[in-house]
């Protein structure tokens, strides 16, 4: 099961990560490595399949509509690389262009 | 229309639709939701996606869920699972969207609309699911940078999803309208494109009539009022019949509507579609809703706009058209009730209402000024003849204004009529003595200067006679 | 003499002996500021609470109102927590004294602390050695003396396995008995706050103050905090499985002998011992690498520098800010577990990978469950495979250094608790026993770790 240049550089973009030209050979090998590892699950004949489980409570609990943010000890300003007049700063779009959702 | 470009076209149109839901603090934290605050002063290590931070929901915001999907007919889940949308924007600061996936909130949905093409449509509800909303861009207030203010991320959503139903762009605003309608009488939100509580992604496709295959569908964004919605609509629509008829094809991309140019241009250059990679939510047990906490928001739904249109045109002898008025919105459905109640006659309750009230509350960010018992108060004095109809324009405008009981109004602006018989009388005998000719002319059969001689008492007595009782008085007097 | 002075000696006791433990990088604040703090802290500390005065070093990964968070990754360099974690709350509210910030493998992603950005921590007793990971720095400042307990985290045995190498005391709570409110996420299902202790004793009070319902965290279960069992007589009445998978022919006979060391000493204290099978076992390392890095993934991608952390200049659009950022700011072993994690979850690969991993996870979760309702009450295993190993052994390979995990994923992935005690040693180096409890009884295996710490032999050679 072996990874592609192709698929590492597509599965990178995916997940905003730059990867060098250099690295790419290694990465790849690596991750087919990982990959066909962690495929030995599929060992699991289907019907042996079960339901997935998640520790944890069985059921969500509910918060109250009430107005009562938890404690911040200073706020965006100051927690922020760039902020002007109230808002977070980042360097202007480019590729991007509208809001996904 | 469609039927304009060849005739040989037809439109499918299939709407998503966001829909902020009432609440006083966001989905999954205590941040207040309130439009309008300063930049990122409603902001929490939550909903700013600080390290460490965990989502917890809101049950009010479940609860006008439950409702919504209620009021749109579907069957709600007990059981349903929060996911994660994953992917980069600089107003997501988690770089994921909880939302639901595999196991929405709710499903198979329906709404009737009035069609404009062909009466009374229904579009199905494929879904109805909860979400959170992301913050917001500005990309116009700095000349190198965006801004990002992220009061808005974590408010609840619902977002609704209808199939492939809508044969116009027409349709798809008159269905926008209803639902809008229908989620208000439900009380879950206040759907308002302008403030944004109300936005919708629409997909468009062409085919021959009669095929049973879907075209390539495009999906156009950034649609932000209802109007718009038409425009938008036609435009992509009208784009796609041209790049068809051309020999080309229709390209599967997402298109932004600039209403400036009504035109819509691609999204991003270039650029695979989306893999969200949606999963469960490890931070979030199921979300499990119980038969009495269902059953609660089934009792508190209110008369949908429909049943209450039916039982108006029933109940109060009132036109299709007349009831439609006075349904559109919940609160003036329930004011000309409180009317009515108040021993108003049903029609002219009705007239006052569509009239006066609807006016006046249109000038004053659709107040309700006047109560309804003043109302029901005001008719019964026209309909005693106490007051013209001009007159209780007048009292009502002045009630409205400031308020007063409308006797005691009307009394104080001298507008009461005087309908004593002998007052009238004595009017009537001193313009039938001024004015003699017009008498001989009337008898001789010019019947129209009736009219005349009721303008003449009206200006005899200042305005104040009444007139109805006026003109019995002066054909009783003219009678041969 | 008054209360305050009381915490003051301790603070200042405790910065000293920090002072000492340099040369291990477990400590990652400057130790001027450390100084400063736990004086300011020692004044404010609350006297009747029941840590009062106990210094207690957290692992980076938490997020503390003082120092810095940075999670051993140069993507947090500098950052500082807003808000403390509820577990640090409930420290606080103890009476306890924060002591500084323990190193790392960056966002608790490895095996050994050589993951972190700050430089790999060093064995206490052997320097060319790891400590374990990823609460390495935690487990070796315990193991050095400086604080009696530190707050650890696990994922897949990040607390358990570094005490096992460091010959100290780590406990797992079960999933969902300590708020995750604050621990800065990596995978989410399996996440737990732990504690490293010099004695089950420290560890289990430690663990008691974190534990308890938090409304802030949605996965933590409406219950009390844990309470303490008293040391018992024996273990009369306990019944211990001996796991099958977990002593395969290819054991090191070292670990062996001194698990079969143990379990004699175990039945000499009164518990009936019983082979168990949980025959799902040899799934379970891919299991976790299937599912810890898909959730990291996710968790990781809040990291782009554009509302905290140190901003990577040059970049011309937001897009590049991002790429940039995680590029540069994210260490190798962080970046390939995000691809991988990326990849299991991706449109074609989500039913093959994930999905198959979470149906995996029941079956190792049932296995469990099947082992303890035919009577058993505890579990008892070799916490690692070989005790600590050379720093730079490992680090070129991924899978050698995942296979070291492989006696500890099983708890994470059915969610129960485990701890690790040490057994003995193997040429001068430490090495644990495990217990693995059943769900929400962290009672009874604290109760049975008390009674085999007084009788094993921790520093005689297996």
């Amino acid at each position: 099961m072996s990874v592609t240049h192709e698929e590492v550089l597509k599965i990178a973009r995916l997940a905003e990560l730059d990867v060098d030209e250099e690295a790419l050979p290694l990465l790849a090998e690596q991750m087919s490595r990982i990959l066909e590892y962690v495929a030995q699950i599929n060992a699991l004949p289907a019907s042996e399949g079960m339901k997935p489980f998640v520790p944890g409570p069985d059921a969500l609990r509910f918060r109250a509509d009430e107005v009562k943010p938890w404690p911040l000890a200073f706020g965006p300003d100051k927690l922020a690389p760039a902020f002007k007049d109230g808002f977070f700063l980042v360097p202007k779009l480019g590729p991007f262009e509208e809001p996904e959702a | 229309m469609a039927a304009a470009a060849g005739g040989r076209w037809e439109t499918v149109i299939g709407l998503e639709t966001h829909v902020q839901l009432r609440t006083a603090s966001k989905m999954f934290c205590g941040c207040s939701a309130a439009f309008g605050a300063s930049p990122n002063t409603n902001v929490c290590p939550v909903c700013m996606g600080l390290p460490g931070a965990l989502p917890v929901p809101n049950e009010q915001a479940l609860k006008h869920a439950v409702r919504a999907a209620l009021a749109l007919g579907c069957a709600v889940h007990p059981r349903s699972i929060f996911a994660r949308k994953n992917y980069f924007y600089p107003d997501l600061p988690k770089g994921y969207q909880i939302s639901q996936f595999e196991l929405p909130l709710a499903t198979n949905g329906s709404l009737s609309y009035l069609s404009p093409d062909r009466g009374i449509a229904t579009a199905t509800i494929v879904r109805l699911h909860v979400e959170e909303d992301a913050g917001k861009s500005l990309h116009d207030r700095f000349p190198r940078e965006t801004a990002i203010d992220l009061n808005r991320c974590g408010v609840p959503l619902i977002e609704i999803v209808t199939g492939p139903d809508f044969r116009s762009p027409q349709e798809a605003r008159a269905y926008l309208q209803t639902l809008k309608q229908v989620l208000e009488y439900a009380g879950v939100s206040d759907c308002d494109m302008e403030k944004g509580s109300l936005r919708v992604d629409a997909n468009v496709s062409v085919r021959r009539p009669g095929a049973s295959a879907l075209g390539t569908k495009t999906e156009v964004k950034n649609i932000n009022s209802f109007a718009y919605v038409e425009k938008a609509l036609t435009v992509e629509r009208d784009r796609q019949i041209a790049v068809l008829e051309g020999g080309g094809v229709v390209e599967q991309q997402t298109l932004l509507y600039d209403a400036k140019t009504n035109a819509v241009r691609p999204q991003r250059a270039k650029e695979e579609s989306h893999d969200y990679r949606y999963f469960p939510d490890p931070d979030l047990p199921p979300l499990v809703l119980s038969e009495p906490f269902i059953a609660e928001q089934q009792a508190q739904l209110p008369e949908l706009p429909a049943k209450k249109r039916e039982r108006f045109v029933a109940q109060y002898a009132l036109s299709v058209n007349d009831a439609t008025v006075l349904t559109a919105d919940r609160a003036v459905a329930d004011y000309y009730e409180a009317v009515v109640h108040a021993a108003a006659d049903f029609k002219a309750a009705a007239n006052w209402v569509m009239t006066e009230v609807l006016g006046d509350a249109k000038d004053h960010q659709g107040q309700l000024r006047v109560p309804p018992e003043s109302l029901a108060h005001l008719i019964a004095l026209v309909q005693g003849g106490t007051l013209s109809h001009q007159a209780a324009k007048r009292v009502f405008t002045e009630v409205a204004e400031r308020g007063g009981e409308p006797r005691t109004v009307a009394e104080a602006l001298g507008l009461t009529q005087v309908a004593d018989r002998g007052m009238v009388a004595g009017w009537v005998s001193e313009v039938l003595g001024a004015y003699t000719t017009e008498v001989t002319r009337y008898k001789d059969g010019e019947r129209k200067l009736l009219q005349f001689f009721v303008g003449q008492v009206m200006k005899r007595s200042g305005g104040k006679a009444d007139p109805k009782l006026t003109q019995r008085v002066l054909e009783e007097k003219l009678a041969p | 003499m008054s209360d305050s002075s009381e915490a003051l000696a301790s603070a200042k006791a405790a910065a000293d002996r920090i002072v000492k433990t340099k040369r291990l990088n477990a400590c990652i604040t400057p130790l001027k500021e450390l100084r400063k703090s736990l004086d300011q802290q020692a004044r404010a500390a609350h006297p009747s609470g029941v840590l009062y005065g106990m210094p207690v070093a957290v692992k980076d990964n938490i997020c503390t109102l003082e120092f810095t968070t940075s999670c051993g990754s140069r993507i947090l360099e500098g950052y500082r927590s807003p808000y403390d974690a509820t577990a640090i709350a409930k420290l606080k509210a103890a009476g306890a004294l924060i002591a500084g910030k323990t190193n790392c493998d960056e966002f608790a992603m490895g095996s050994s602390t050589e993951h972190s950005a700050y430089g790999r921590a060093v064995h206490p007793f052997e320097k060319t050695r790891v400590p374990g990971g990823s609460s390495g720095g935690s487990a070796a400042l315990v193991a050095a003396g400086a604080v009696p307990a530190a707050l650890g985290s696990e994922t897949g045995g990040s607390v358990r396995q570094p005490a096992s190498f460091c010959g100290v005391v780590g406990i797992k709570p079960t999933y969902g008995r300590v708020s995750r409110y604050g621990l800065v996420a990596f995978g989410s299902s399996l996440d737990q706050i732990g504690v490293l202790g010099r004695s089950v004793h420290d560890a289990a009070r430690v663990l008691s103050v974190i534990s308890g319902r938090d409304p802030k965290d949605s996965t933590c279960e409406d219950r009390d905090s844990l309470r303490l069992p008293t040391v018992p007589e024996s273990l009369q009445g306990f019944v211990i499985g001996v796991l099958k998978e977990y002593f395969p022919p290819d054991l090191d006979p070292a670990v062996r002998r001194a698990c079969e060391r143990a379990i004699r000493l175990l039945k000499e204290l009164g518990a009936a011992v019983r082979d168990v099978s949980l025959p799902h076992t040899p799934y379970a390392v891919a299991t976790y690498y299937i599912i810890a890095p898909a959730e990291a993934s996710s968790n990781l991608a809040r990291f782009d520098g554009a509302r905290y952390g140190p901003r990577f200049d040059g970049a011309l659009d937001v897009r590049t800010l991002y790429k940039k950022t995680r590029g540069e700011g994210f260490g190798p072993e962080v970046r390939r577990r995000i691809l991988v994690g990326t990849y299991v979850l991706s449109s074609g690969y989500y039913d093959a990978y994930y999905r198959k991993a979470q149906q995996m996870r029941a079956l190792i979760a049932q296995d469990f469950r099947n082992a303890f309702d035919r009577g058993v009450d505890l579990l008892f295993t070799p916490t690692t495979p070989t005790s600590a190993f050379k720093a730079g052994e490992k680090v070129g390979d991924p899978i050698a250094m995942y296979l070291s995990d492989i006696f500890t994923v099983t708890a994470n992935l059915a969610g129960l608790p485990a701890m690790s005690i040490p057994i003995g040693r193997i040429k001068g180096l430490p090495i644990g026993g495990q217990f693995i409890g059943q769900a929400f009884l962290e009672d009874e295996m604290i109760e049975a770790a008390y009674a085999l710490e007084r009788v094993v032999p921790a520093a005689e050679e297996a």
